[in-house]
């Protein structure tokens, strides 16, 4: 196995990808249906989290709130019109500061805090928001405090549809460059013949499978971070979000290689994709309903790079809460290795007994043309 | 030492001596179906070996064994001394090989096609432009291949063959479907790389371009080789010479062929002498006769 050959062969394939149709467009359509849900729905995670307050006494902590960078502050005058204001999902958050709070907070009293938060917030723009409002009440005596908070979610506790729509789009920026285009470009090289050629010379299968995944990695990787990172949803762990996208892209690597050697034409491997591509969009469906039991969704692979990624930029979970689901999808990349393996080999003894055949049809029988 | 330039000429590496290529009773099944049934041949640095026999005869099979695609289920493969279940790698990256379909990239421009496939082969050395130069691409190397007639990509794919300084060629079909103009140049070129010493084994049911190219002919048919000489001999002894005279008889043309055996001196005396003579011809027989006689079947 000579990784220099591997890499030429990559370099290839890289100097060939804006010149083939599928590659532009697995990059392309993330960004553009980016932009349709934007457009359609009003934006994904636009702007900072919003809060809104009511202070019945002219409490500092309102006033150490409005210095802090990060939130958009909205006064209101009762309770009512925060109650109004959240209900109809124009503020994310809103807290009720009581009469005599300071007072109680520096005389080292355990006073009542309530935080109402609107159904459709963020769970990630929540946790900012609490650590914020606590390291407010905490700026009072300069040390910490002991607050008790109720916490009152206003309206159904649904996400908004853009935020439900995140994973769908991230598994097409990870799934389609990463598993189509080396699954493409593999059954491109069988039908050309030009596979066959490059095996006539030291260059084994094996140097141009690796070639192939990481074709794929790297396109899925750039393709998801870049549609992540338009969307703004690195949110507080963006190792995690890399580490899912990454995950993802090896794991989407490995089933295109798998069906690029098996496929024998490019018509066999878009029909493969398309059936194929239900059980891989699959878990997507259950972030969009997520009234909907999620188990089935656990039986995907795409599940495992998903959900941390979809934790972690919308949930505000930390790497550490990702590893179990993380693992569970290197776990699985793991097991494709040696499918990879055995289809490889499968597919050097149909080449050279003939069972796949260089397509002649793009051959020319004219005459040459002028330059 | 820079490879490529017209007319540049270098010396061929055979550390193994006079053999370039021995294949040792080679064969191979698809399932029920025998393909190649104990084929042996040896070719010699400088020679052109010509594997000539119809559609399905092995001939493919065959090449796909000598050249470390195909491991075949008997036999043995030695090129330049270096046994091909062992070497493989080593052996690959001596050998050039020109495949029947046209293989390259069709959206890399001729120039990007030679660049890729050297560096496969780590030869950093290569004037691509010479190389382009020799097989009359010079002015169409940046130029996409998918703009290229069928006899530029052919010319191109004998370019590509030729990257890697190799010792051995193995060249599939090379000038099938191509131009008068396209084939005369390709064969210019098998010609000039066996007088530097390079082993040609060349695949062909073209009868005329084995004769023209060959030191010498191997008849292939299902799957084993059914003679091996040179064209002059195999016509020689397995052909038949005549002579067709043409007489005017009584207003009419009349023709007479004569095949030269033992009592043709005195019937061709007879028809030389007698009133009405029009034309002698000579003719000689064919490689497609000599292949019809040993296979019962013409070369299709």
């Amino acid at each position: 196995m000579s990784l220099a050959r591997s890499w030429q062969v990559l370099r290839k394939d890289l100097r060939l990808g804006p010149r083939s149709p599928i590659v532009l467009w697995a990059l392309v359509i993330p960004v553009l249906i980016t932009l349709l849900v934007r457009g359609v729905f009003g934006g994904l995670f636009a702007g900072e989290p919003r809060l809104g307050f009511v202070d019945l006494d002219g409490s500092a902590v309102a006033v150490e709130l409005a210095d802090r960078d990060g939130i958009e502050l909205h006064p209101l005058a009762d309770e009512d019109s925060l109650r109004a204001e959240l209900t109809a999902g124009r503020l994310d958050a809103g807290l009720l500061l009581p009469e005599g709070f300071d007072a109680a907070v520096r005389a080292g009293e355990s006073p009542l805090l309530q935080l109402w938060y609107a159904g459709e917030s963020v769970p990630a723009d929540r946790a900012v928001l609490t650590a914020m409002i606590i390291d407010a009440v905490r700026s009072l005596t300069g040390v910490a405090v002991a607050v008790d908070v109720e916490v009152v979610v206003l309206g159904d506790e649904v996400l908004p549809i853009e935020l439900r729509l995140l994973p769908l789009i991230v598994l097409y920026a990870v799934a389609i460059p990463g598993g189509m285009v080396p699954a493409a470009s593999l059954v491109e090289e069988k039908e050309r013949g030009t596979l066959q050629g490059m095996l006539a010379t030291p260059t084994t299968l094996g140097e141009v499978l690796v070639a192939k995944a990481l074709l794929g990695i790297i396109l899925s990787v750039l393709a998801g971070t870049v549609t992540l990172a338009i969307n703004d949803a690195f949110g507080a762990g963006p190792l995690g979000i890399v580490l899912s996208v990454l995950v993802g892209a090896v794991m989407m690597a490995l089933i295109g290689l798998l069906l690029g050697a098996w496929a024998p034409d490019t018509n066999t491997l878009f029909a493969a994709w398309k059936g194929v591509g239900v059980l891989l969009f699959l878990p997507a469906i259950f972030f969009i309903w997520p009234g909907l039991p999620m188990w089935p969704a656990r039986w995907m692979p795409a599940y495992y790079f998903l959900r941390p990624a979809f934790a972690v930029s919308v949930e505000g979970a930390t790497l550490a809460d990702t590893v179990p689901d993380l693992a569970i999808g290197l776990g699985i990349c793991l097991v494709l290795i040696p499918a990879v393996v055995a289809a490889g080999r499968r597919l050097e003894r149909r080449l050279v007994t003939g069972r796949v055949e260089p397509d002649r049809r793009d051959e020319p029988d004219r005459e040459p043309q002028p330059a | 030492m820079a490879w490529g330039g017209c007319g540049v000429q270098t010396e061929v590496m055979n550390p193994a001596g006079d053999l370039a290529l021995r294949a040792s009773d080679l064969r191979y099944a698809y399932g029920d179906r025998v393909a190649v049934d104990g084929v042996s041949f040896e070719l010699a640095p400088g020679e052109v070996l010509g594997l000539l026999g119809p559609n399905g005869a092995g001939k493919s099979t065959t090449i796909k064994m000598l050249i470390g695609l195909l491991p075949p289920q008997a036999g043995s493969i030695e090129v330049l001394g270096m046994a091909m279940t062992e070497h493989r790698s080593a052996i690959q990256a001596r050998l050039g090989v020109v495949f029947e379909e046209k293989n390259l990239y069709p959206t890399l421009s001729g120039r990007e096609n030679l660049a890729f496939f050297a560096r496969l082969f780590a030869r950093r050395d290569v004037d691509l432009d010479a190389l382009l130069e020799r097989v009359g691409l010079a002015t169409r190397g940046r130029d996409r291949v998918s703009g290229y007639s069928k006899g530029m990509r052919q010319r191109l794919t004998v370019a590509r063959a030729l990257l890697n300084r190799p010792d051995v060629l193995v060249l599939d079909e090379p000038t099938d479907g191509l131009d008068p103009v396209s084939a005369r140049s390709i064969r210019g070129l098998i010609r000039e790389e066996a007088e530097r010493g390079v082993a040609v084994l060349l695949t062909t049911h073209d009868m005329y371009e084995a004769d023209g190219l060959s030191d010498r002919v191997a008849f292939i048919d299902e799957g084993r080789i059914l003679a091996l000489d040179t064209p002059e001999q195999l016509k020689l002894r397995h052909g038949q010479r005549t002579v067709r005279v043409r007489r005017r008889v009584d207003g009419q043309v009349e023709e007479s062929v004569v095949t030269l055996d033992d009592d043709a001196g005195d019937r061709l005396r007879e028809l030389v002498a007698a009133e009405g003579l029009l034309t002698i011809h000579t003719e000689e027989a064919t490689l497609e006769d000599v292949f019809v006689a040993f296979a019962g079947r013409r070369l299709e």
